[in-house]
């Protein structure tokens, strides 16, 4: 178990989505699949696409590109879906194209910068930047990238307002 | 290790038996909390499973389990003794179920790898104390000796029955050369049993024991025989033989013959402590053999017993007697194999239909009689094991409603009402899963209807009511689907309350009328979060949390709840759930390109329209008239947006879907066809979509929607 952990540290699935690069931490992966027909569920967010059958599961299936609010992509044979599996959630995430798997160690990530507000949906599921040679990929929280946003907005909401509270009590 | 090991063994079997007993135990006493007191036969048996468990748990060093067991079974010994006359039977049913509460709970800890720690001080000084005050009220001055078993030799004495009873002593004595002498023996205890009020007769264990066989021929076969006919007829009944030598009948007193063998001679002494233990043990082989002969072992007098026997209707005997039957054969399967035998089954099911719509049968022109002569087959027997798998699953509700008979009273008691429990149709079955998931539902709707539903005794009499106040619990079902009703006969719900409440918290719609609400519609607001009209909050409800919870959990197996009341005359809340969430006979119909199920059950026609039967309501609602009546229009469509969908009547087809009493129209764009479908739960990482059950995986590996008629309908 150990020795698997050590093997997999540090190693992250890098994908391609809109000019940039993303990476995942690779113990969140189950697996990659070649993309499949998908059914749609209505009345659900636009980047929840739908519903997979993985031999005889069936998963929720989320476009990366349209959850972090950019253009919507023509799914084509380079389309992969990288199913992981965060806290027993199985969720499925459709990439235009997956890249490698890459060694990024732990002095080569740096914090993800916060400049503004330009780019906010999408700098709130990344914690990380990694440098591997020249390039850069952005490391995401799985985490944050499944999770409803409206909820999290509306604890956020909630937590800021208990903060105000808190500071006028004191 | 092994010694460890074996430890364990007994701990398991410990829980599980004492389990089983504390159940019954509970039954029997809530089965007869409404009556002034214990009949002769629940103290007994409530004598006896408290002697078991004391037993059982002194072996395993409970002390405190031991010792409270220890008090409740001298109460009870002191009960069948001395028969006090005036005991406090509420009283009573409480110290037991108190007993039975606190053993159950260390016996949870002990499941639980914990120790059983609970402290009985209080409970048997409490036992302590209604002994004393008991023996006091019925002016016992004698001292009861306290430990039991230190009574040297104690039948379970017959009672003295009709005066038309007899008491005879027979002896039998066999040919020296007959074989297997005991198994003679036997038959005449056979053909004696017809007519035998009580029977004892020694050596006792006839049947098993070969060895009996010589001292039959020996000593004779004794017998003490109590029964309503005359000697003839038991001369008549044991017959002269080949076999049997010589029969003596002589007719003795009462007394002698509760004396038993002891003035006959050799007969062995039955002490209570292996008589306790032989019917347990007797209990126990009873459930495996029904129609069985009196077996081998002691028979103490008081086994055979019935009471209140009329006269010539001597054959039913005590053993015969119905609560034993429930302890059928079984063995208890983990159930995380069962659900994995039942997913495979419903993947069964799924490759099936992938073979038998496989599309290369499609090819025209290909000869396929045989083929789906072996695919019927093969089908039936798919069938066939789901039935048998479902059957598997399938628990009566008994348990659940003991249960509630058991919060009735409970909740009764503390808030002073006198309120009568009646189950109705408890042996219902439905799928286990399910039964997890209503217990609670179905807790918090007894609660309230003893709390909320059931006046007080002023009230009620201040109302004119005379009868008592009732809760009535009922399970049938009726077109696959298990229909449970709570019902009470209390106050019922108050319209005009609940209105107040509800524009009080902003929940009525503006511009509608409080009069344009029907009062299923009010009472459907009590199952809103937060709603309680109780000003109180009590132990027990009024913080309004109740209702919600009972919608939610229903909703997570698909059941609905209806409410019915009537205003002074109790309310009736009837929750209809589905007999079984894993496969269902399902419709397959296509909306654009997506693919839909409903359940075959929920359909009552197809039909198909043309344009002139639609019309349409100036708010854009539509309704077509079929044979003269109208029904309100659903294109499934446009309620879930579809980007693409048939919008000509007539190309598509009209589903009649009925629900609750309810009748719409579904337009779909095509069938596709009847088949069985696994149902799956929609990731609970998707959200809620109204209408939409669950997924299921279609013959050609795509995945269907389920249609829940009843979210479309809201």
């Amino acid at each position: 178990m150990d020795e698997q952990r050590d093997t997999q540290k540090g190693k992250y699935v890098t994908f391609k989505s809109g000019n940039e690069y993303f990476g995942l931490k690779i113990q969140y992966v189950n697996e990659i699949i070649v993309f499949q027909e998908i059914t749609s569920i209505p009345e659900s967010e636009d980047y929840l696409k739908g519903l997979i059958n993985l031999r005889g599961k069936i998963i929720p299936v989320i476009d990366v590109r349209l959850r972090f609010k950019q253009e919507p992509f023509e799914y084509n044979d380079r389309t992969c879906i990288i199913v992981i599996n965060v806290k027993d959630t199985v969720v499925g995430l459709i990439v235009e194209k997956i890249a490698e798997v890459v060694e990024i160690q732990e002095e080569n990530i740096l914090p993800s910068p916060s400049i503004g507000h330009a780019d906010k949906t999408q700098n709130q599921y990344v914690y990380g930047i990694g440098k591997v040679g020249d390039t850069v990929k952005l490391l995401l929280d799985p985490d944050k990238l499944i999770k409803d946003e409206d909820i999290s907005v509306a604890e956020q909401a909630e937590e800021n307002k208990q903060e105000e509270e808190g500071v006028e009590e004191s | 290790m092994a010694e460890e090991f074996s430890t364990e063994g007994m701990l398991d079997m410990y829980l599980f038996e004492n389990q089983q007993l504390l159940e019954q135990l509970q039954e029997i006493v809530l089965e007869q909390k409404d009556a002034d007191c214990f009949d002769e036969d629940s103290i007994n048996e409530i004598f006896r499973t408290m002697h078991t468990i004391k037993g059982s748990s002194g072996v395993m060093m409970f002390d405190e389990i031991t010792a409270v067991s220890h008090k409740l079974e001298d109460v009870f010994y002191y009960l069948r003794e001395s028969h006090p006359k005036d005991v406090p039977h509420l009283e009573l049913v409480d110290h037991v179920l108190k007993v039975s509460d606190f053993i159950m709970n260390e016996m949870e800890k002990l499941g639980n790898g914990e120790a059983a720690d609970g402290d009985a001080g209080d409970m048997i000084n409490d036992l302590d104390k209604f002994l004393n005050s008991l023996k006091e009220s019925n002016g016992e001055k004698k001292e009861i000796k306290e430990n039991v078993h230190q009574e040297p030799k104690q039948f379970y004495i017959a009672p003295m029955a009709t005066s038309a009873s007899h008491f005879y002593k027979i002896y039998i004595t066999f040919y020296p050369e007959t074989e297997l002498a005991n198994v003679h023996a036997y038959k005449v205890i056979y053909a004696l049993k017809e007519i035998a009020e009580d029977l004892l007769y020694t050596p006792e264990d006839i049947i098993s024991d070969e060895g009996t066989a010589q001292v039959i021929l020996d000593e004779g076969f004794k017998l003490l025989l109590q029964s309503q006919s005359n000697e003839e007829e038991i001369r008549k009944l044991i017959g002269i033989g080949y076999d049997i030598k010589a029969v003596d009948v002589y007719e003795c007193t009462a007394k002698e013959f509760q004396q038993g063998f002891d003035i006959i001679g050799s007969g062995t002494k039955i002490d209570l402590e292996s008589s306790v233990e032989e019917i347990e043990a007797k209990a126990q082989e009873k459930a495996g053999q029904a129609g069985e002969e009196p077996k081998k072992k002691e028979m103490a007098p008081g086994d055979f017993v019935i009471q209140s026997k009329e006269p010539g209707k001597a054959k039913k005997l005590a053993k015969d007697k119905p609560k034993k039957q429930e302890k059928a054969a079984f063995i208890s399967v983990d159930v995380s194999k069962m659900d994995m035998l039942m997913d495979l089954i419903g993947e069964l099911v799924i490759s099936e239909s992938v073979v038998l719509q496989n599309p290369d049968l499609k090819v025209p022109g290909l000869k396929l009689d045989n083929f789906n002569k072996a695919a019927a087959q093969m089908a039936k027997i798919s069938t066939d094991l789901q039935n048998v798998i479902m059957s598997m699953r399938m628990v009566p509700l008994t348990n659940t409603f003991q249960k509630m008979n058991r919060i009735v009273f409970d909740v009764s008691r503390k808030l002073g009402k006198d309120i009568e429990f009646e189950m109705i149709g408890e042996t219902t079955e439905v799928d286990k899963n399910i039964i997890e998931h209503i217990s609670d539902p179905l807790m918090h709707l007894v609660r309230n209807a003893v709390d909320h539903g059931i006046e007080t005794k002023e009230e009620r009499e201040a109302s004119g009511k005379k009868e008592r106040g009732k809760v009535t619990l009922s399970a049938k079902t009726e077109s696959g689907k298990v229909w449970i009703g709570v019902q009470d006969n209390g106050k019922g719900l108050d319209r005009e309350k609940i209105l107040a409440k509800a524009k009080k918290q902003g929940l009525l719609e503006d511009g509608k009328p409080e009069s344009a609400y029907t009062d299923k519609e009010v009472y459907q607001f009590i199952t809103l979060p937060g709603f309680s009209t109780n000003e109180k909050v009590t132990e027990y409800s009024g913080r309004g949390v109740g209702m919600d919870v009972v919608v939610s959990n229903l909703q997570a197996v698909g059941g609905t709840l209806e409410i019915e009341s009537t205003p002074g005359q109790g309310s009736l809340m009837n929750l209809k759930i589905p007999l079984t969430l894993a496969i269902i006979d399902g419709i397959v119909m296509e909306v654009g390109t997506s693919s839909f199920v409903i359940e075959t059950g929920a359909v009552k026609e197809f039909v198909s329209v043309r344009e002139s039967m639609m019309n349409q309501k100036p708010n854009g609602d539509e309704f077509v008239m079929i044979r003269g009546e109208c029904y309100p229009v659903l294109r499934l469509g446009e309620w879930y947006h579809l980007p693409e969908y048939q919008r000509n009547v007539e190309d598509g087809m009209m589903l009649i879907l009925e629900i609750e009493g309810k009748t719409i129209c579904l337009f779909v764009d095509k069938l596709v066809g009847k088949q069985e479908i696994v149902v799956k739960p929609i990731p609970s990482y998707v959200k809620k979509v109204k209408g939409l059950s669950g997924c299921t995986q279609l013959g050609d590996g795509s995945i269907a929607l389920i249609i829940d008629p009843a979210g479309l309908i809201e």
